[in-house]
């Protein structure tokens, strides 16, 4: 909006929701997940609110499993927690968790991606739709 | 429902795997030419074209590495 590009701040919205959630509808809560899949989850985080809200669900199952598993530490803890999950039928398991992360981390890099150009872009000066090409561009006079 | 697909996870057959490359190719090419098309009008036009040009590289590359898997010494 800032930059007087409106549409194209909507498709880029519109696209980079739909990636992510579309992720997270495949591979469910622990598909943004900060304990197993760190390099995966600072990507989500990239998709700002949406991470958010993905890393706070995901976040509550954590809660729910410090609640509810007596954790010993080292292997067996993490075996409990695997367990937990895999009962609960929230475990995600190979192939799905690398189709569903893909989508939900490539939508953040891709937020990245938008970010880093309306910052150049308005530390250019550069606001509005550009102006479409002259049909002698390019020609010799 | 709702609630239900974002809590747990699908099911997918593997021989899905391939066809959901798609979506995610169109996604990626959609976000990158709002980003650099000079006119929003075309951009229809030019994401498919990406696509296209994505989908022709990654055939290529699967082919390849198929060779190379098959036929490596």
């Amino acid at each position: 909006m800032y930059l007087g590009r409106m549409r194209r701040g909507v498709v880029l919205l519109v696209t980079i929701a739909a990636l992510f959630w579309a992720g997270v509808a495949m591979g469910g809560v622990m598909t943004v997940d900060y304990h197993a899949e760190r390099w995966w989850f600072i990507a989500d985080m990239f998709t700002g609110i949406h991470g958010l809200v993905g890393y706070h669900r995901q976040k509550q199952v954590y809660r729910q499993i410090e609640r509810e598993v007596s954790m010993g530490a080292g292997a067996s803890g993490e075996m409990a927690v695997d367990q937990w999950l895999k009962d609960k039928g929230i475990a995600l398991v190979h192939p799905v968790d690398n189709v569903a992360r893909a989508y939900a981390g490539i939508a953040g890099l891709l937020n990245l991606l938008c970010i880093f150009d309306a910052t150049i872009l308005a530390l250019m000066g550069r606001f509005g739709e550009p102006p479409p090409p002259s049909p002698t561009a390019g020609r010799q006079p | 429902m709702i609630a239900m697909l974002f809590y747990n996870p699908m099911e997918l057959h593997s021989g899905w795997m391939l066809w959901l490359l798609l979506p995610l190719l169109v996604g990626v090419a959609v976000v990158y030419k709002t980003v650099r098309a000079q006119e929003i009008r075309r951009l229809p036009l030019e994401t498919l074209v990406l696509v296209g040009y994505m989908l022709g590289g990654l055939t290529a590359l699967g082919a390849a590495l198929w060779l190379v898997q098959q036929y490596w010494p």
